[in-house]
């Protein structure tokens, strides 16, 4: 029972990771998901806020086209409420003075009415500042007035006599900021590019990992564990290289290896082969240049593992089987590869959520074109929740995106360890029984 | 950094018997760099004023400017100016691209600067009308325009003589590419002779701009497209117009005047290239004046001439340039004095003399008509003639909240176009049918 607590407070530094670092994020993301949350409508929730816009909304959505009007118009009016305000505020020499000018004129919009009360030159107004403060108090538009509840928006049509019927509908229609709703699954399913994504992502999974994290990372810890100690540090070493540069150098080192004015066209050049962008010229070009930068990377991370699991392998098996006259494929076949399943699935594994996840490569070199032919579920959702030129992120529709992915990943990493049978790996030793 | 986490709020501070005011002010500044530095000296100048015309009233008025403006890039200034009016940090005055209006103004996190400075009053009675409409939202006055600019397509006077124009032909360029008897076939067809008579390498006839920018919604108004519908206030898809734009890069490929793999050129390069006369015709910014000669091109107007893009060529196509001005927006924070001073200032910014020291420094156009009365900027031979030749015809993208998505849209079909990875007609209906789902009833297609 004791030794239960102490196993307890063991893992609590790892489950308040998870919880933190994993689980949090994913169900905000999965909460933003089912929302329309973008820059417009804020993160916090919004205001009430009456613009021409929403007054077109509500005029396409059939709110009786005299409330609309009704909305349009208001403006500013002289009149006996306003005049108090003035009265109280500025006192009764600048009351009479706008009374005799302009008792019971209207005026469109506050511009016009801030030209009036400029006109009357009255000392009281001769600050900016102060003749807004009393063109405010002749508003009877309730157009562009942010209120911050509804019920302060429904006491603002109620003193413009807008219809108690209509109040719903324009309270909703003036709402700045975000709502739930499935809209953004619905677009996923629907819009032409989320397929190509999905595809390009399947293929970038599956090639990169397949190729290089597993089967190139597999050759190299192999053909070195046959050489000298000393020959095959030195050569891991140099293969771990590219994981250690930083992103950016290593891309820009492979852009002047590729581009139309880089290595391989030069190299090229004399024996009459035009030049051409080697990254971009077709997607064919940029798959291939996206795979083998991110591979080159990735492969370095499966060797490591690989080698280390194989130096595992007791010597003596080996040794048997180079007595019973394996050969070296025979050995690799039959000893060393079936010992290796557990580091196969956790490369596997990690490799396919990293790659699922990851984009900054691609975004580096080929930018996800040419023509979006290499752009990947991960950059997509990049571009939409934090990169817009427009300017209006859409935080929603990323966090779809990404849950996604999420979801995608978890399935992928149960159906693994199914695959590699990992209950029997943590199985007691049959000895142990 | 230490600016950036610095509390920005005012301290409106009582001391003894004379009510000494302080402010903090800060000014961040997207998309700028040390040529852009009047963006926030213009409001440090302004606190000077301002505090001067306090100390004149007898009241006593302390303003302190603290500026950004090493973001990285759009993406990170957008991203931490909205994060920070999320959490109530934003600086009190930001500079920004026109097109933040819309989203900005709905989210609450900025207030329209009509509520403080009267616009029938000088400066902001003599900035240009059209500039001042590109800072509104819905009849609201939310920001005033901190600059211009415009952008023209270029031509190397060398390339153009060679394939046979005069100087007399080539100085009424402008005129007839602003009366639609040069066009974008014309274009076609002259770079063409450029690259084939190999006074320009392959690929480099025509030569854009290597990345998404306003300019390419500029060759869809070239073919007649509109983006926005006033009157219902809609966003715009004109079809013909857009598959013709498409088609436009798609032929230039193949002409080999445009290279199928230009997009992504590293920009260093391509403004060496366009400045020493390594391609025929390009388009660029007003700004670009300033660059080339940082390039090495010392006689800007003996080596290039600049134009409107040129029309289509197509029914109902035209000549036009797009303006992207920045514009200078007050955020809601602290209370209502702090953005009265606030606006106070960007309102002495916005004065000719003093926005003339960020046109003229830049390579930036003016906001106000009184500018050109100003000797530093009448004085620019750049400033003087690109604001007579482009200035005129220059309209801006929408500021419409779902503009963004449109304008992303339409350059990932035009890329997929220009790289070959789809026709431009294919390349259109995924556009259409993207826009469609994602805009819905805000979109009309034509």
């Amino acid at each position: 029972m004791r030794q239960d607590r102490i196993g307890f407070l063991f893992i609590t530094p790892a489950v308040f990771a998870v919880v933190v670092f994993y689980l949090v994020p994913v169900l905000m993301t999965a909460v933003i998901a089912f929302t329309d949350m973008s820059t417009a409508t804020g993160i916090r929730g919004g205001d009430y806020v009456l613009t021409e816009s929403s007054l077109r909304k509500l005029d396409d959505a059939s709110l009786p086209a005299d409330t609309v009007a009704q909305l349009a118009e208001g403006g500013f009016v002289v009149d006996a409420d306003g005049l108090a305000g003035i009265e109280a505020q500025f006192g009764a020499a600048l009351t009479t003075r706008i009374a005799t000018a302009l008792l019971d004129e209207k005026f469109d919009n506050r511009r016009e009415i801030e030209r009036a009360l400029n006109d009357l030159r009255a000392p009281e107004l001769r600050i900016t500042r102060d003749r807004k403060a009393a063109a405010a108090l002749f508003q009877r538009s309730v157009l562009n007035t942010r209120h911050d509840t509804p019920e302060s928006l429904r006491a603002a049509l109620s003193v413009a006599d807008i219809p108690l019927a209509d109040h719903d509908q324009i309270v909703q229609a003036a709402y700045t900021g975000w709502s739930w709703t499935t809209r953004n699954f619905e677009l996923l399913v629907s819009l032409p590019s989320t397929l190509r994504y999905a595809l390009n992502t399947l293929m970038y999974v599956s090639v990169t990992l397949v190729v290089f994290n597993i089967g190139l990372g597999l050759f190299l810890a192999i053909s070195t564990f046959y050489l000298p100690e000393r020959t095959s540090a030195t050569f891991r070493a140099i293969w771990f290289m590219p994981r250690i540069l930083p992103p950016v150098l290593y891309v820009l080192m492979w852009k002047w290896m590729m581009l139309d004015s880089g290595f391989i066209a030069s190299v090229l050049a004399p024996l009459g082969v035009a030049r051409i962008n080697w990254m971009m010229e077709t997607e064919v070009h940029a798959w291939v240049a996206v795979i083998l930068i991110n591979g080159v990377v990735g492969a370095s991370f499966g060797m490591i593992i690989f080698a280390s699991a194989i130096k595992a392998i007791p010597q003596t098996m080996l040794m048997a089987a180079e007595v019973d006259g394996a050969s070296r494929w025979q050995q690799v076949r039959f000893i060393i590869l079936p010992q290796m399943r557990w580091p196969i699935l956790f490369v596997t594994a990690y490799q396919t959520l990293s790659l699922l996840a990851s984009f900054e490569y691609i975004l580096l070199s080929t930018g996800g074109g040419p023509g979006s032919a290499t752009e990947v579920w991960a950059m997509a959702a990049f571009r939409t929740a934090l990169n817009n030129y427009g300017g209006n992120l859409q935080y929603g529709m990323g966090a779809t995106f990404a849950l996604v992915l999420v979801l995608i990943g978890t399935a992928l990493s149960l159906i693994y360890l199914r695959f590699f049978n990992f209950q029997a790996l943590l199985s007691k030793p049959r000895i142990e029984r | 950094m230490k600016r950036f986490l610095t509390a920005t709020a005012l301290c409106g501070t009582l001391s003894g018997a004379a009510a000494a005011q302080t402010y903090e002010i800060t000014v961040w500044s997207g998309g700028s760099g040390e040529a852009d530095s009047y963006r926030w000296e213009a409001i440090e100048m302004a606190a000077d004023i301002l505090e001067r015309e306090a100390a004149i009233r007898g009241k006593e008025l302390s303003i302190t400017v603290d500026y950004k403006f090493d973001f990285g890039g759009w993406a990170e200034f957008k991203q931490a100016v909205t994060l920070a009016a999320e959490a109530g940090e934003a600086p009190e005055i930001v500079v920004t691209s026109h097109l933040d209006i819309a989203p900005w103004a709905q989210a609450g996190y900025i207030v329209p600067v009509e509520d403080y400075l009267d616009l029938d009053a000088w400066p902001l009675s003599d900035v240009y009308p059209n500039l001042m409409e590109i800072a509104s939202v819905g009849g609201v006055q939310w920001g005033v325009p901190q600059d211009s600019e415009s952008r023209p397509f270029f031509f190397w006077r060398d390339h153009m003589r060679a394939i046979g124009y005069s100087d007399a032909e080539i100085d009424a360029l402008p005129e007839a590419v602003q009366k639609g008897e040069y066009t974008l076939k014309n274009v076609l067809q002259d770079a063409g002779r450029a690259v084939e008579m190999g006074l320009v390498e392959k690929g480099m006839g025509f030569y854009p701009r290597v990345s998404n920018g306003p300019d390419y919604a500029q060759f869809y108004q070239s073919f007649g497209g509109e983006m926005y519908d006033a009157a219902t206030g809609k966003l715009v898809l004109d079809r013909a117009a857009m598959t013709e734009f498409y088609q436009f890069f798609v032929d230039a490929v193949e002409a080999g005047i445009t290279s199928r793999t230009h997009i992504g050129t590293d920009w260093n390069e391509w403004y060496a290239d366009v400045a020493n006369g390594r391609a025929a015709m390009w388009h660029g910014g007003t700004w670009h004046y300033g660059r080339y000669q940082r390039e090495g091109n010392e006689d800007f107007f003996g080596t290039i001439a600049f134009t409107l893009i040129p029309a289509g060529g197509n029914e109902g196509g035209r000549a036009n340039t797009i303006t992207h001005p920045l514009v200078y927006l007050i955020t809601d924070q602290g209370d209502d004095d702090v953005q009265n001073i606030a606006a106070q200032l960007v309102e002495i910014a916005t004065e000719p003399r003093i926005n003339s020291l960020h046109a003229i420094q830049s390579s930036h156009l003016a906001v106000s008509k009184s500018q050109s009365s100003v000797p530093l900027y009448a004085q620019n031979p750049w400033a003087n003639a690109a604001t007579s030749v482009l200035l005129p015809y220059a309209n801006s993208q929408p500021n419409h909240p779902d503009f963004g998505a449109y304008a992303e849209a339409m350059w990932s079909g035009l890329e997929s176009a220009w790289t070959g990875t789809q026709t431009p007609e294919n390349a259109v209906a995924e556009l259409e049918a993207e826009l469609t789902a994602v805009l819905g009833d805000n979109l009309i297609v034509r």
